[in-house]
């Protein structure tokens, strides 16, 4: 693929205003031109509110956050509002933005050779200092590729020079970067808050930005090489050049040899501060054009305790921490006030988890009454229902959307999805007796230990369900399944457990196609060939990096569209690679086997998810460590962030009555003074009720709530990137095979259950 | 329901920032707006209430804009001052005020006493002097027989009657004329008619019609009405990047303003 230059490669000219480099924006007229012949150019053009525009002349070091999908994918990520917000909040930084271009803007670009730009001054993405990237899924790596390459830079990093800047990479992917491992010049495990400031800052203290040199050029003040390695010295940034991978004469991956000493042979995810009382997302970015999630979005909670075994994010984003209702209740009208938004949407990975969730939404129901709330999650049981009930309003109910995973009880059992038959009956029935006319279910095919019948058990459900809603709705009701492949990911229980080969998914299918027809009962499946490349992708190893790039430059792009995924495509990549794709994702790895992803790990030990496969295997379930016993996962020891719940002690999180009625300040609110405060435990809980005779709990250490104090070891905002199908579709991080119908499906898979 | 206490006819200009907006884009960018400046708007009935805004015309997306007109209906009355500082805390990127003006509430919509519009914009494919050539058999004819195509229906009708105005200019300097000065560019100017009974001239169609005068081929702007009826096949499959021929292009394609019937004899 050849270099794309800049159409105009006259000199940077130092900005009047200051001393720092501040080439000039690309020429408008050739921005123009390439935008009036694109479909949507709404996303390229910037200006949305919120945005940031800053001087470059004053500004030394640059961020430019990359997205390896289309706008209206990227601009719903909370973990770049977050981000975002952050690094422009310091008056010496700058981030700007930049989308994947749909393929008819990299037709135009290719061949106006312009060159890839942000979206804020519009400048060449390669003048940037840094490229904050996203990883969320595996689908988007042929993205990042191509916009790397339509950057101008070379795709590899052994390939770049200090002209390039650092390509460094957050995200749910990022427990196993391998596969892309020669792209990037760094990762960052776990959340990003607090480290991309530490990162901004070492890059800035060793000189990474570019000064004017004595002959007039603008030069780096340090190295490439050097700059990786002052990278590596910070926790939880793993430098993948400086490791080497040893392979077995089996093929079997055998070891990651750090090649410096600086490589650390163990790299643990950061975990972010003060989650509780700190709110970094307030001023959110507020797109011009719509997208997927067009609202307003505040964390209430981060991490997820049910252990379900399929789920990445509920083992990547522990412990679980919540936002204290009177900040959560702040900030979201400082949101909405910031936004102009009239719908917020309280996201976690499991909101009806959240402690304080219907404080919250009652409190903001009533402080804001037109302003509606949505709850993006998926969670069976009767509070979801009485929930979404109390917050939807009548009128706009179009879907309920639950997640049981799995046909029968046994299955559900081994994913530890602990939730019965009668209890989804009871549920479904419920929701139709609130009005409800549709509801919908997701599933996944391929589970570990799945038999026949407990595919065929998908649709004695549906249509038991569907028969409690015709007493309800009649012909009118409806009951939509939705199935997805399994797929292994990396840092979960099932990351030994191969998938099924594409024609077991098929007869699966098939056998429960003929079960599911009828009237009121639709089922709908996503394509199986893409989860095996997904599956490759995220268990694979850095024998994996040609095959990437073969695919890319085989036309490989927007995989996880079906509209642009070509099996066939990849197929060939591996095969001309001499590898195979079902060898990555269809074995089932023994469990004493070395993991090319061994080395990375965001707190949860190896032998916690060992021991939980075993337990799944004997179809065991785990409670929910959120009120019950310790199953010692290992994230306390290897973060050094003490867990809040269950029995490792007493909750401490207050609400101050007073400060959730009052007026908002701007979401910091709750560390202030406190006065009296009253104990929210768990549901049950006899304090619960008592309000303000137990306060004296929190205000004994003094004047800060006993909460606060506690939370400076680690609270954290979103990590830097969240990936877009975790993050989005809260638990339902198997379903995001947003191609499928695009982006209407995706609205609808997590938007559903509460906005109809 | 609320009922309309005041009415103010907002006079703004857009600016790139918002240039590609679609018209639907707009409206809801134009509501944020009012929330974050706590603005009193007044909403209309039925199932889901909106804000009452009523805008004179459409702004097709990718075109500037420097005199639009929009009537905001209030349910408190509010002085200019107060209306002009809410506004401006919320106000959209890329959209600018201009002006104020306190209506009667009662009065016929705006759109109803639109008559014309001017537009203006650069043409890239053609030198000043051919431009004028055609400028001046467009202007000749007695009659334009055209096709509009509306999603898939294509409709013949007469484009000359709403043409009031058409001329040749020189190159807009906002339009890159430093940039690339070596480009065959024209300034283009028209006054287009806006009508209950013939309908409304588009910008896109003159041009159009100039290409066809000219034997040239146009490139499509994404605010054409070929492009919107794309747009709203919305959400499918990315199209694949169309081949760029030559011919006519629009660049920088502004509205200079909107003219209401007692502002414009015709």
């Amino acid at each position: 693929m050849t270099t794309i230059l800049p159409a105009d490669p006259s000199p940077p000219s130092l900005d009047r205003s200051g001393p720092c480099y501040a080439p000039p924006p690309l020429p408008s007229l050739a921005v123009e031109r390439a935008l009036g012949r694109v479909r949507k150019p709404g996303r390229y053009a910037g200006g949305e509110w919120n945005s940031v525009q800053k001087d470059w002349g004053l500004v030394a070091l640059k961020w430019c956050f990359v997205y390896p999908d289309l706008y209206e994918i990227g601009m719903s990520n909370l973990g770049l509002r977050i981000l975002y917000e952050v690094l422009n909040d310091r008056p010496d930084r700058l981030a700007e933005r930049c989308f994947a271009p749909d393929v008819d803007l990299q037709g135009q670009l290719r061949s106006a050779r312009l060159p890839l730009w942000s979206l804020e001054t519009r400048r060449d993405v390669r003048a940037f200092d840094v490229l904050g990237v996203s990883l969320g899924y595996e689908l988007t790596y042929t993205n990042l590729l191509d916009m790397l390459d339509l950057a101008g830079m070379p795709v590899t990093t052994a390939d770049r020079t200090e002209a390039d800047p650092l390509v460094i990479a957050g995200g749910s992917s990022v427990l196993n970067p391998e596969p892309i491992a020669d792209c990037l010049d760094a990762v960052l495990l776990g959340e990003g808050e607090e480290a991309v400031i530490e990162i901004s800052d070492t890059l800035e203290q060793i000189g990474w930005h570019r000064r004017l040199g004595p002959t007039g050029e603008w030069l780096r003040g340090v190295s490439r090489a050097d700059a990786l390695l002052a990278l590596a010295r910070i926790p939880g940034v793993y430098v993948p050049s400086l490791y080497r991978p040893q392979y077995n004469p089996d093929g079997t991956f055998a070891r990651l040899e750090p090649l410096v000493s600086e490589a650390p042979p163990q790299i643990t995810g950061r975990i972010a501060a003060d989650f509780e009382t700190t709110v970094h997302a307030i001023r959110q970015l507020v797109p011009n054009i719509a997208i997927v999630f067009d609202r307003a979005q505040l964390e209430v909670m981060r991490g997820c305790t049910r252990g379900c075994r399929f789920c990445q994010a509920g083992m990547h984003y522990r412990p679980l921490r919540e936002r204290a209702p009177d900040v959560a209740i702040a900030a979201a009208q400082s949101i909405l006030n910031a936004t102009g938004y009239e719908e917020i949407g309280l996201t976690s990975l499991s909101t009806a988890d959240y402690t304080y969730v219907n404080e919250v939404a009652t409190a903001l129901h009533r402080l804001r009454p037109q302003a509606s709330v949505s709850l993006p999650s998926t969670r069976v049981d009767a509070f979801t229902v009485d929930l979404v009930d109390a917050i939807v309003p009548s009128g706009r109910r179009g879907g309920f959307t639950f997640a049981p995973e799995a046909g029968s009880q046994r299955l559900r059992d081994v994913i530890n999805k602990g939730v019965s038959d009668e209890e989804i009956a009871r549920c479904a029935e419920l929701a139709f007796r609130r009005g409800w006319s549709a509801l919908k279910f997701y599933f996944m095919i391929g589970l570990p230990t799945e038999t026949m019948d407990d595919v065929l058990a998908i649709g004695d459900i549906c249509r038991r369900v569907l028969e409690v809603g015709r007493r309800y709705h009649g012909s009118k009701a409806q009951v939509k399944a939705n199935v997805s492949t399994f797929v292994p990911k990396v840092a979960t229980p099932f990351m030994w457990s191969g998938q099924d080969t594409t024609a077991e998914i098929e007869a699966k299918v098939s056998a429960l196609r003929q079960t599911m027809h009828g009237r009121g009962l639709d089922l709908r499946w996503t394509e199986p060939r893409s989860s095996i490349i997904e599956a490759a992708l995220g268990r694979g190893d850095r024998r994996l990096n040609p095959v990437v790039r073969r695919a890319w430059r085989k036309g490989a792009r927007f995989d996880a569209w079906d509209e642009h995924f070509s099996f066939q495509l990849w197929l060939e990549a591996f095969e001309e690679e001499g590898l195979d794709p079902a060898w990555y994702a269809q074995r089932d790895i023994p469990l004493d086997e070395a993991l090319p992803w061994d080395h990375l790990s965001c707190g949860v030990t190896r032998e916690f998810l060992a021991r939980d496969y075993g337990l799944a295997l004997s179809g065991k379930t785990v409670a929910d460590c959120h009120w019950g016993p310790c199953f010692n996962c290992g994230v306390p020891t290897a973060t050094g962030f003490e867990c809040r719940t269950g029995e490792q002690g007493p909750r401490r999180l207050l609400v101050r009555p007073e400060a959730a009625e009052a007026e908002p300040g701007d979401g910091v609110a709750a560390e202030e003074s406190s006065s009296r405060w009253r104990y929210v435990g768990p549901p049950g809980d006899p304090r619960r009720q008592g309000s303000v005779g137990r306060a004296a709990a929190g205000t004994a250490t003094g004047g800060v709530p006993d909460d606060a104090a506690v939370a400076d070891s680690g609270d954290n905002a979103e990590d830097t990137a969240m990936a877009w199908p975790s993050n989005l579709l809260g638990t339902k991080v198997q379903s995001k095979n947003a191609g499928l119908s695009g982006l209407a499906s995706l609205v609808d898979a997590a938007g559903g259950e509460s906005t109809g | 329901m609320s009922e309309s206490k005041q009415r103010w006819r907002i006079v703004f200009a857009r600016d790139d920032d918002a240039r590609f907006l679609s018209h639907l884009d707009a409206v809801h960018l134009w509501e944020r707006a009012f929330r974050r400046g706590e603005l009193p708007v007044a909403t209309s009935g039925g199932f889901s209430p909106r804000p009452r805004l009523v805008f004179a015309a459409p702004l097709p997306l990718g075109m500037l804009a420097e005199h639009e007109l929009a009537d905001l209906f209030l349910s408190e009355r509010l002085t200019r001052l107060d209306l002009r500082v809410r506004l401006a805390e919320g106000m959209p990127r890329g959209y600018r005020l201009i002006d104020l003006h306190d209506e009667w509430v009662g009065s016929p919509a705006v759109a109803t006493q639109l008559v014309a519009a001017d537009y203006r914009m650069t043409l890239l494919g053609v030198a000043r002097e051919r431009l004028e050539g055609a400028v001046r058999s467009l202007l000749a004819a007695t009659e334009l027989r055209r096709e509009k195509r509306r999603e898939k229906k294509v409709t013949a009708y007469d484009l000359r009657p709403l043409l009031l105005d058409l001329q040749a200019r020189p190159r807009d300097a906002a339009a890159g004329a430093t940039e690339s000065p070596d480009l065959a560019a024209a300034g283009l100017w028209m006054r287009l008619r806006n009508s209950q009974d013939l309908g409304s001239g588009r910008a896109d169609e003159v041009v159009e019609a100039i290409a066809a005068e000219l034997g040239l081929s146009t490139s499509n702007p994404p605010w054409s009405a070929e492009a919107e009826a794309e747009d709203a096949a919305e959400p499918g499959p990315p199209v694949e990047p169309s081949s760029v021929q030559p011919g006519l292009e629009i660049v920088r394609p502004v509205r200079e303003r909107l003219w209401l019937s007692d502002e414009l004899a015709l």
